[in-house]
């Protein structure tokens, strides 16, 4: 579904990520795990053309997207849900919503299944999204995210900012969303969690990936189990 | 006279909104809006004076100025895009006042005494056992219109929103689909035929001059920042506030003092209520 070769990119000229080969096929569940700096955000801006690659090729469904603005990239079917979410904070919960299906209406199942996954969003619907706590929002931004219908939804460390409670909630209704079939790539530093979640993960430090391979053989890596695992 | 202040606020509050929305692109401030505006009055001027009937000529007016808001959009505007904080708001500042003075310079040279009066002030009417003059009745009818309009297509519409969503957060809404550099387009464009509107309007109690663009700049800063710069809904009511201060002020002290009266109203509003009165919102 997703294939990403050879890429590239970084600030001001100076490239933070290079070389980074992996892909994601339908139905999967793939975790890209990394401390901090190590260039997760940076991949996925890349992959959704918020930052242009500077070398390589990412295509999505057999398309070559990089290159492509980000609103047609969203428009494919290629949801992203930043760790900062980018909610509008000054428009209701329906009203963003409602959104996440731009340039269509809004359809109401779509609306039903965001509820269903997140009922707290439905009792909040004329709430400002600004005013909502981090959990509430992340529920927004990930809800937002789905109205479009999206065949693969990318999330930056959904975790950002959640107490470990609604961390684990967070990571619940994810497990819903991949029973469901969609096709999911996670970011994120607390590994455990991802790993519970994943079928197949990459290792990406110091902007390359050092190491791949199925949730269960990175859980008992000796490296993985160190670095990220808090295991001596 | 409350009346007047009313239909005079309602005006303010369209230079305001006008305004506002470009302002909330990342900051960028118009300069060149008043003289958009004149530019507007001078086009249905020489429509009319070419034989169009006055609501042809307005047609014309508004659409010359749209196209005007598109065209700075898609040149200058530019460079001004591709930077953002402090060198977005600068950058557009510099270009803006530019194009301003360039407008203001060909209007004067070609037309140095021109103006538009579109004369149906004369005779008055009577509403609900109030006199009004015709001009400022049909002037507050279509600025109370417009303004209605806008406010519903910006918080009903799908593309409204998509507006409003580009202001708010604009990585945002380009993860939901939005082009801002479409939304970027329509802000220019609408902006101008507010600006436009409301210099016609204006011309309908009295008539306004080649040199006025500089002064509806002004007025049209001060309205969006006593309205919370960036917020549609708090440019349209600081517009009537201010039109009712304006009008009482004109009245017992006199207009050249108002400018001032309304300039301190300003600055009183970024000391006391940084946000402007309705708080931000857009
Ligand atoms: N806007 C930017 N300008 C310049 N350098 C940046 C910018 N954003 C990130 N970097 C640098 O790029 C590198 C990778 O950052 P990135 O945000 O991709 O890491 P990350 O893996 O997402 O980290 P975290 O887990 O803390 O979110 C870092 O060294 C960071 O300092
Ligand atoms: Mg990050």
């Amino acid at each position: 579904m997703l294939e990403v070769s050879g890429v590239a990119t970084g600030y001001l000229g100076e490239n933070v990520i290079s070389g980074i080969d992996f892909t994601v096929g339908g139905g999967e569940v793939v975790a890209i795990i990394g401390s901090n700096g190590a260039g997760k955000t940076t991949l996925f801006r890349a992959v959704c053309g918020l930052l242009r690659p500077t070398a390589g090729t990412v295509r999505f469904e057999g398309e070559p997207i990089h290159g492509w603005p980000t609103h047609r990239i969203s428009r494919a079917g290629l949801a992203f849900v930043p760790a900062e979410r980018h909610l509008f904070a000054y428009m209701s919960v329906k009203e963003n919503l409602a959104l996440g299906a731009y340039p269509r209406r809004p359809r109401p199942v779509d609306l039903d299944l965001v509820v269903e996954l997140f009922p707290r969003l439905g009792e909040r619907f004329a709430q400002r999204a600004g005013t909502m706590s981090g959990g509430e929002q992340q529920m927004l931004a990930v809800g937002r995210a789905l109205m479009s219908r999206p065949r693969l939804l990318m999330l930056d460390e959904p975790t950002t900012g959640l107490a470990p409670n609604l961390a684990d909630a967070a990571y619940r209704a994810l497990a819903t969303l991949r029973q469901s079939g969609l096709t999911l790539l996670v970011a994120e530093q607390q590994v455990p969690l991802v790993l519970r979640l994943a079928d197949r993960g990459y290792v990406l430090e110091n902007g390359r990936i050092q190491m791949e391979g199925s949730a269960k053989e990175l859980e008992q890596d000796p490296d993985v189990r160190r670095a990220y695992l808090g295991v001596t | 006279m409350l009346l007047d202040g009313t239909a005079l606020g309602l005006q303010f509050g369209l230079l305001g909104v006008g305004l506002t929305l470009v302002y909330g692109l990342g900051g960028i401030l118009n300069l060149a809006y008043g003289q958009m505006a004149v530019m507007g009055a001078m086009v249905v001027t020489l429509t009319m004076r070419a034989g169009l009937p006055a609501g042809w000529a307005v047609a014309v007016g508004l659409l010359t100025v749209g196209a005007l808001g598109l065209l700075l959009d898609a040149t200058i505007m530019r460079p001004v895009y591709r930077q953002q904080g402090e060198h977005r708001v600068l950058l557009s500042l510099l270009l803006t006042l530019g194009v301003g003075i360039v407008i203001d310079g060909l209007l004067m040279w070609r037309y140095p005494i021109g103006s538009l009066g579109l004369d149906i002030g004369g005779a008055a009417v009577e509403i609900f056992g109030v006199r009004m003059r015709t001009g400022t009745l049909l002037a507050s009818v279509i600025s109370v219109t417009t303004g209605g309009l806008m406010l519903a297509f910006l918080r009903m519409s799908t593309l409204g929103k998509a507006i409003r969503s580009v202001i708010q957060d604009e990585e945002g809404s380009r993860l939901v689909g939005i082009n801002p550099a479409a939304v970027r387009r329509l802000i220019f464009i609408l902006s101008g035929i507010l600006a436009g509107l409301v210099a016609v309007t204006r011309s309908m109690t009295s008539p306004v001059g080649v040199n006025a663009g500089i002064d509806f700049t002004i007025l049209a800063l001060i309205v969006a920042v006593v309205g919370g710069l960036g917020s549609i809904s708090g440019a349209f009511v600081a517009g009537i506030l201010l039109g009712m201060v304006s009008t009482v002020s004109a009245f017992y002290i006199g207009q050249y003092i108002t400018t001032i009266v309304l300039l301190a109203a300003a600055a009183a509003t970024i000391l006391l209520r940084p946000t402007g009165l309705l708080g931000r919102n857009t």
